[in-house]
Parts: structure tokens; C-alpha cells; sequence
């Protein structure tokens, strides 16, 4: 450890973001077919990296800290790569290290059964490098540069099983939708560059704090569309539930834990270009997904798509706290959402392993007795998921509500009503899946899983539990969120209604599970709702046809424009440009090709031709 | 006296009828003989020049001239013998092996 | 009186040679080709180029002409031009001609060039002097001033060319012992 520390914090950096790299390297060069010491080599990657961002947080003496490098120029435009490394960096540097090792670690035993390890692997270690480049970076630039890899790497993950039609499809779409948000998101970063003439966080920061009137709403908008493409948010929410065709640690760590936190960590990290209208917009949007997500989770059946609904849900909280004006608020929740997302993830890919990949609930039941271990951390998971009092969801969730209640009453109602959802939506799939009797052959026969698997939901679900604890966090971390926290709870401390709001959160997360326990009998082989209230669970299932509005548009007016466009460029630029001159040339060919005919006269008269022309040039009459 | 313009017309008529030759036989060896005609259409404007610019560089060349002509005769009707051995024809419209 | 000769000579040359370009017998083109030269040679009198005029008669019509007569009779053409050319060659060639003449002509009656050719024939010597080496004079020792002085490298390469062209000829002339066998009728 000694010689860890004695590295400067640059090459440390460095170390934490191309160990990755390296990894994927030896990966896709040497070891594509040696899918076990793919595993080994990923998986000691990943402790590296754990092991000195441990070692830099500990040892870090809380001031900001920036290095700079010029990757490429033009003229007087550059670009750099460098580190940018304060508090926000440290809290999400320690989540996406930590959550990441051991998802790594569980998938050595998810994993065992499949084809080509040595792909996966290698893509998990691309994604650690394009996730940790986003966390560490310094400028705008650089931060569009890992974005894509990062859309790059979900795709390939994603696409893992791509021999089956729904992986290949669902990966294309998650790369497109991405795309469009993307788009927005670099017209954004242009316009910035043109409008502050640099793209560096902390020059941005000094320059906005010196002058505030040169915040442009129209550079926040563009920049929320990244956001809202990363981070699934509406309008471009539709590509997260197909994502789910991925293997399941894929879900637990790119579109749970850390990926899609990209897009609210991108937020906070430039939160001092936002003003107060955008603010507004991320707030609304962030409301109606917390609400909408947890109607669609209502008529999933598969336990994959009901979390992936979740995480939508979730990721509105964040939305809403940023947009409320708490960043930290948001960051907090992140952190806390990480742990227990990814331990309800991971979970599932546990049952789903045991189950030999059924992943429908009506199927399952009374998983509880064959696989103890696995449900009691998902008991675990969904206490936090649902803010049981005193666990970390409780802290970060209910925060998130108070501040709602103190800015914007109409947003305070939403969200409540969303945490009532989500305990709904959380008792019926735990009712449903854990309790009861067998409702399948699979399920009967699943059994524990391996030490592999074991072991990270352990540590995930001790981390569910305990970590909302403030106390236990080191100061470089909780910086980010401690002061906002503390606010929150006093103003409402101040206000008398202390009691009131923890007898609301135990309302809310009670009342819920109750009701889905009588509602929806544990392990029951039929969805009750779908059974009693058919229009209602259609209409919660079709998820207010986004997805058939969205394909409509795509297949009659954007196919129709691109085929316009295809048209012009097979006729124009390879017909006319590019085998029209070749066909000048050609014609020139043949013109020159009739020239030989072979006939001794033909040439004599050629040659009677050209002396004619030049006798007329030389007498002047040309 | 005639003047240089004589000679010349000469001269220029006698290279017309040679180019007349070659353009309207189709035997190669008239053909090669209007060839002859030309060349020896130089030489009278050549030596006429010479003539009456008082200088001995004109005749000079002729002497040249008629000397490659000579070896160009020579090798050409090898040729023509070489060709005729080959196709059996001395037509023109016969020999086409560089058509196309 | 001189007016006769050069009249009579250009007749012959010109007319020769144009019964050349339309006899039907190769035979006779070949002799009426000697007759131009016959013509030619006398012009080159005229011109007081006496050694050309020899040398015309000689080499010309002496080896050359004798030489595409014996390959005339050695490829014993027999149905060669029986069939006339067509009308539309005669036509061509006919343009053709009438283009060639009308454009050469042309320089001789273009305004300002009449002064150029109405010269008299100046006077000329008979033997060459040193101080004028190169002028015009009728006597042959002229020539062996110019060739092995002024023109000393064509000379010397003309004498390779004609070592080339004899090799060549010979070359091209051989018969492979292939065809020999194959061959019967040669």
C-alpha cells in the first residue's frame, strides 16, 4: 500500500482509468478464446482499481484537484484530456469502483455457463474505462468523448446474446435513442465552446461565478438532452426496459448503478450553467417518470423489466432533486440507489440463474425456502428500495421528499404518490416471486447459488441497510450532500412537522406492501389485476404506447426522409459523381479504342486530318 | 528563268500525288512506291532551296537522305516478304491483326 | 530553252508518278516509277546538282526500283487488283489530294510571298574555297568538304545505319527451320 501512496494523485488517476484498458486490450488481442483467464484478468483489473481508488480517497486531503494534458490541436483550437478530481468525483469515483468490483466478482459465477466469456469481460472492461473517464474528466469534450464509449459499450453488452432477435434489436435501439440525446448534447457542448470560449469545468465555473449573466438557457437545454438520453428520462426513456435483454449483471451495473447515473453526475457537475427555468424543466420531467415508471412497472411480468421500471422511477427522484435545487440531494440518492439497485439486480440474476433463466414471476414462488440467502438480501434490497425506515433508501428518498414539500407542493404530491408505487409494484413482485408454493418446475428445482454470487449481495445488502448512516461517511465524500441535507432536515425540523413526514413515509411504503400482499396472494400463478381490472393492466401495460409512437414515426416519416436522401446519394454522388466520370473516361475509351480500326487507310486518313488542322493554325485560319 | 516557285510547285504536287497513292491503293507494294514518291518530293524541294540559297547544306542532306531511303526500302520490303509469308495476301484490308 | 526542258522534265516526273498511283499492273507501276526518277533526275540537272543527279540514277532507280522489282517477282501476285477501288475511296482519296495540294499551294499564293520565290538563280562556283566552304558549287569535292567536316556524325551514323539495316534484313528474312517443314509451297 505504501507504494501506492506514493504515487502522485496524476498517476494514480491514470492508473485507475487504464488498468481497464489495458485489461480489454490483452483481452481482444490474446484471449478470446481462453474464457477463464479472460475472467482472471478482468476481474484483478477491476480489484485494481478499487483497491487504489480506496487508497486515493483515504488519502486524499479534500481540496479540488486538476491536471490538464493537450491531446490534439487544430490551429488555435484544442483539445485536452485531463483530471478534474473534487467531491462529487470522489463520491461517484468510490460507487462505480466499489459496485463495480463486485459485480465483476458476481458475475465469475453467473457467467460460468456461457459461451464466450472472453467477450463479455472484455466489454465490462471497456465500460469501466469509458465509465471512469466520464467520473474523472475535466473538460466538456473529453466528457462527450467517454459518453459515446460508454453508449458503445452498453451496446456491445447488451448485445451479448445477439444470436436471439430481442438482444440484437434492443442493443441497436438503446445505441440510437442514445444517439438523438447525444445529438442535443454536442450541439450543446459547440455552443458553449463558442459562447465561453473554452470547455474546462473549472475555467467555466470561475467564469460563470465572475459574470453570472452569461448563463445561456438554450446551452442548458441542449446539454439536459444528453442527460436525457443517457439517464433514460422522458421523452427517451424507451430504450432502457428493452436494455434488459442484456445478461443481468450488465443490467445491475450499466443501467442501474452507474451509466445511467452518468447523466445526473453530468448534471451536477455542471450545475452552475443551469438556470432556473431548465431547472424547472428537469424537475417536471423528473416528477412524471417517478409516477409513470411505477404504472408500467404494474403490468410487467418479467422480474428484470419490473426493476428496470424502477430504476426509471428512481431516476426521476434525482431528476426532481436536482431540479429542486438540492445537487448534492440527488448525488446522495445515487449513491444510496447504486448499492441497492444493483443488489436487487443482482438478486434477480441469482434467482434467474437458479431458475435456469425463467424470468417471469408468475412462474416462480417460494423461493424463499430453497434460496435463503438470495431472498433475504432481496428482502433487504426492497426494504431500501421502498424507504423502509432507517435504511439507506429512507435517508436518501425521504430527503428528496421533504424538499419537494418545502419548494413545490404540486411536485410534493407526485412524488409521494410515486413512493406509494413503488412499494406497490415492489410487495407484488417480492410477494409474488419469494413466498408461496413452486409455481413451475424451474422454480422447484433452483437451488443456492455459488460463493460468487453470494458474496456480493451480501456486502451490497450491508451497504443497503447501513449505508444512509451520514456518520459512517468519510468527509471527502459526504461533502457533496451533508450541507443540503442538513437544511432539508432542519427547515423542516423548524417547521414543527418532523413527525408528520415519518408517519407520511411509513404510510407510504406500509400501506403498499399490505395492500399487495392481500391483493396479489403470495405466489400466485396469475396477475390478479390482469384478472379483475383487465383494462386497467392494459393500460399500465402498454406503457402509453411510447414505444408503438416512436416506431410508427421511425418507419413512415424518418424512413421515408432517409430514403429521400438514399435515393440522392446512390443517383447524384455515386451515380452521377462517381461512375460519371468514370463513364466520361470510359467513353473517352471507346472513342479512342474506334481510332484502331485495324485499317491502314483509316490511320492515313487520321493523319490527312491532323495536318489539315494544323496547317490551318499555322496560316492563321483557326 | 524559273524561279524557285517552279521547283516548289513541283515538288509539292509530285508529295500530293504520293499521299493520293497511298490513300488509294490497296497493293502494298504501290503502296510503298507512293511512299518513295514523297520522299523524293523532299529531295526536289531540298536541293532546289539549296539552289538558290547559294549553299551546299540542301544537296548534303539529300545525300543523306537518299542513303536511308535506300535502307529503308530495303528493310520494309522484308517486311512486306515477312507479311506475305504470314498472311498470304498483299492486300491491305487483309492485314488487321492490331484491330482493336 | 531552258523553259522546254524544265517543262518536258516536270511533265515526265509528274505524269509518271501519277501513272504510278493508277496503273493496275504493279509491274508497270514499278517502271513508270523509274521514269519519274528518269524525270526527277533531270530536274536535279537543271539545278546544277549534277552529283545528285547521278547519284539519283544510280541508287534510286538503279538499286532501289530493281530491288522492289525483284520482290514484285518473287511474290508472283496473280489476282492482285482485279476488282477496282470502290467509289467511295476514289472520292476520299481524290478529297484527300485536293485538300494536301490546295494546302500547300496555298503558301505560294498567299499576298507577300511572291517576293519571296521570284529570285534569280544566282551565280555558283565550281570549286570550293576555303573561305566559303559550304557555298553552293557544282563540283563533288563540295560534298567531301561537307560530309567530313560539318557533317562528319550523320555520316558516321549512316554508315551504322546501313550495318543495322543489313542485319535487320536479314534477320527479318530468315526462315525458321519450323516453317521450312511446314511451308512446302515456299
Amino acid at each position: 500500500m505504501d507504494f501506492i501512496s506514493n504515487l502522485s494523485h496524476n498517476e494514480q488517476f491514470l492508473i485507475i482509468l487504464l488498468t481497464p484498458l489495458v485489461s480489454a486490450l490483452l483481452i481482444a488481442l490474446f484471449l478470446r478464446r481462453r474464457g477463464t483467464l479472460a475472467m482472471t484478468v478482468s476481474v484483478l483489473a477491476a480489484f485494481i482499481i478499487m483497491a487504489v481508488s480506496l487508497n486515493l480517497l483515504i488519502d486524499w486531503n479534500g481540496k479540488a484537484f486538476e491536471s490538464s494534458m493537450q491531446w490534439m490541436s487544430l490551429g488555435s483550437f484544442h483539445i485536452d484530456m485531463g483530471f478534474y478530481f473534487d467531491h462529487q468525483a470522489a463520491l461517484l469515483l468510490f460507487v462505480v469502483s466499489f459496485v463495480g468490483f463486485w459485480i465483476h466478482v458476481f458475475s465469475l459465477g453467473y457467467m460460468d455457463d456461457d459461451n464466450s466469456q472472453a467477450r463479455f469481460f472484455g466489454g465490462l472492461s471497456i465500460f469501466m474505462f469509458s465509465m471512469l473517464g466520464i467520473v474523472l474528466a475535466n473538460n466538456l469534450f473529453m466528457i462527450f468523448v467517454f459518453w459515446e464509449l460508454v453508449g458503445f459499450s452498453s451496446y456491445m453488452l447488451i448485445a451479448h446474446y445477439f444470436d436471439t432477435k430481442e438482444a440484437a434489436s434492443a442493443s441497436k435501439k438503446a445505441f440510437i435513442v442514445n444517439r438523438v440525446g447525444d445529438f442535443g448534447f454536442l450541439i450543446g457542448i459547440v455552443w458553449t465552446y463558442w459562447h465561453f470560449g473554452t470547455v474546462n469545468l473549472v475555467e467555466l465555473k470561475h467564469m460563470v461565478g465572475v459574470d453570472p449573466s452569461l448563463i445561456v438557457a438554450g446551452i442548458a437545454f441542449l446539454l439536459m438532452c444528453g442527460f436525457l438520453g443517457k439517464s433514460a428520462q422522458f421523452p427517451l426513456h424507451v430504450w432502457l426496459p428493452d436494455a434488459m435483454a442484456g445478461p443481468t449483471p450488465i443490467s445491475a451495473l450499466i443501467h442501474a448503478a452507474t451509466m445511467v447515473a452518468a447523466g445526473i453526475y453530468f448534471l451536477c457537475r455542471v450545475d452552475f450553467l443551469f438556470p432556473a427555468e431548465v431547472k424547472n424543466v428537469i424537475l417536471w420531467l423528473g416528477a412524471i417518470m417517478t409516477a409513470y415508471a411505477g404504472f408500467c412497472a404494474l403490468g410487467q411480468r418479467d422480474i428484470k423489466k419490473i426493476l428496470a421500471y424502477s430504476t426509471l422511477s428512481q431516476l426521476g427522484y434525482m431528476a426532481v432533486a436536482y431540479g429542486l435545487g438540492y445537487p448534492g440531494l440527488a448525488l446522495f440518492h445515487l449513491a444510496c440507489h447504486g448499492f441497492f439497485k444493483a443488489l436487487l439486480f443482482l438478486g434477480s440474476g441469482s434467482v434467474i440463474h437458479a431458475c435456469h433463466h425463467e424470468q417471469d414471476i408468475f412462474k416462480m414462488g417460494g423461493l424463499i425456502k430453497r434460496m435463503p440467502v438470495t431472498s433475504i438480501c432481496f428482502a433487504l434490497g426492497t426494504m431500501a428500495l421502498c424507504a423502509v425506515t432507517y435504511t439507506s433508501g429512507y435517508f436518501s428518498k425521504d430527503a428528496i421528499i421533504e424538499a419537494a414539500f418545502l419548494k413545490n407542493r404540486s411536485v410534493y404530491w407526485v412524488v409521494y404518490g410515486a413512493a406509494f408505487l413503488t412499494s406497490v409494484y415492489m410487495g407484488r413482485l417480492f410477494w409474488v416471486a419469494f413466498l408461496g408454493k413452486p409455481n413451475s418446475e424451474k422454480a422447484a428445482n433452483a437451488k443456492e447459488s455459488s460463493i460468487f454470487m453470494l458474496l456480493p449481495l451480501i456486502v451490497l445488502a450491508t451497504l443497503s441497510v447501513l449505508g444512509g448512516y451520514t456518520k459512517f461517511w468519510p468527509q471527502e465524500m459526504d461533502d457533496v450532500f451533508i450541507h443540503q441535507l442538513h437544511y432539508v432536515y432542519e427547515t423542516i425540523g423548524d417547521l414543527g412537522l418532523d413527525p408528520a413526514m415519518l408517519l407520511a413515509g411509513i404510510a407510504a411504503w406500509a400501506l403498499g406492501l399490505l395492500i399487495t400482499f392481500f391483493f396479489y396472494h403470495p405466489g400466485a400463478k396469475e396477475d390478479r389485476l390482469e384478472q379483475k381490472a383487465r383494462p386497467l393492466y392494459l393500460l399500465f401495460k402498454n406503457k402509453l404506447w411510447f414505444d408503438e409512437v416512436y416506431n410508427w414515426y421511425v418507419a413512415k416519416v424518418q424512413d421515408r426522409v432517409a430514403n429521400v436522401f438514399g435515393f440522392l446519394d446512390l443517383a447524384l454522388i455515386s451515380g452521377v459523381a462517381v461512375r460519371g466520370t468514370a463513364g466520361v473516361v470510359g467513353l473517352f475509351g471507346i472513342f479512342f479504342r474506334g481510332l484502331h480500326v485495324g485499317n491502314l487507310h483509316g490511320y492515313v486518313y487520321w493523319f490527312l486530318a491532323g495536318f489539315v488542322l494544323f496547317c490551318a493554325f499555322a496560316f492563321g485560319f483557326l | 528563268m524559273l524561279g524557285l516557285q517552279g521547283y516548289l510547285i513541283i515538288s509539292t504536287l509530285l508529295f500530293a500525288i504520293g499521299f493520293f497513292g497511298v490513300l488509294l491503293r490497296r497493293n502494298t507494294l504501290v503502296l510503298y512506291m507512293s511512299l518513295e514518291l514523297m520522299l523524293n518530293s523532299v529531295n526536289l524541294a531540298l536541293v532546289a532551296f539549296s539552289r538558290y540559297n547559294n549553299i551546299m547544306d540542301g544537296n548534303l542532306f539529300v545525300f543523306f537522305i537518299i542513303t536511308v531511303a535506300a535502307a529503308e526500302v530495303a528493310v520494309g520490303l522484308a517486311i512486306i516478304v515477312a507479311l506475305f509469308r504470314k498472311c498470304r495476301s498483299l492486300m491491305v484490308q487483309d492485314l488487321t491483326r492490331l484491330h482493336n | 530553252m531552258v523553259e522546254y526542258f524544265y517543262y518536258f522534265f516536270a511533265a515526265l516526273t509528274l505524269i509518271s508518278a501519277l501513272l504510278v498511283v493508277v496503273c493496275r499492273n504493279t509491274v508497270n507501276s514499278a517502271l513508270f516509277m523509274i521514269l519519274s526518277f528518269l524525270g526527277m533526275a533531270g530536274l536535279f540537272l537543271m539545278l546544277d546538282a549534277f552529283f545528285l543527279a547521278i547519284l539519283q540514277v544510280l541508287v534510286y532507280a538503279g538499286a532501289v526500283m530493281v530491288l522492289f522489282l525483284f520482290v514484285i517477282m518473287l511474290l508472283d501476285v496473280e489476282a492482285t487488283e482485279k476488282s477496282r477501288p470502290t467509289w467511295v475511296t476514289l472520292l476520299a482519296s481524290l478529297l484527300g489530294f485536293v485538300a494536301l495540294a490546295m494546302g500547300a499551294l496555298y503558301v505560294f499564293y498567299e499576298p507577300g510571298s511572291a517576293a519571296l520565290f521570284s529570285q534569280q538563280l544566282p551565280e555558283v562556283q565550281t570549286m570550293p574555297t576555303d573561305a566559303a566552304p559550304m557555298a553552293f558549287t557544282t563540283s563533288v569535292r563540295s560534298f567531301g568538304y561537307g560530309l567530313f567536316s560539318k557533317y562528319m556524325l550523320p555520316f558516321q551514323l549512316a554508315g551504322f545505319l546501313l550495318l543495322v539495316a543489313v542485319i535487320g534484313i536479314i534477320l527479318i528474312s530468315k526462315r525458321s527451320l519450323h516453317s521450312d517443314n511446314n511451308n512446302k509451297k515456299q
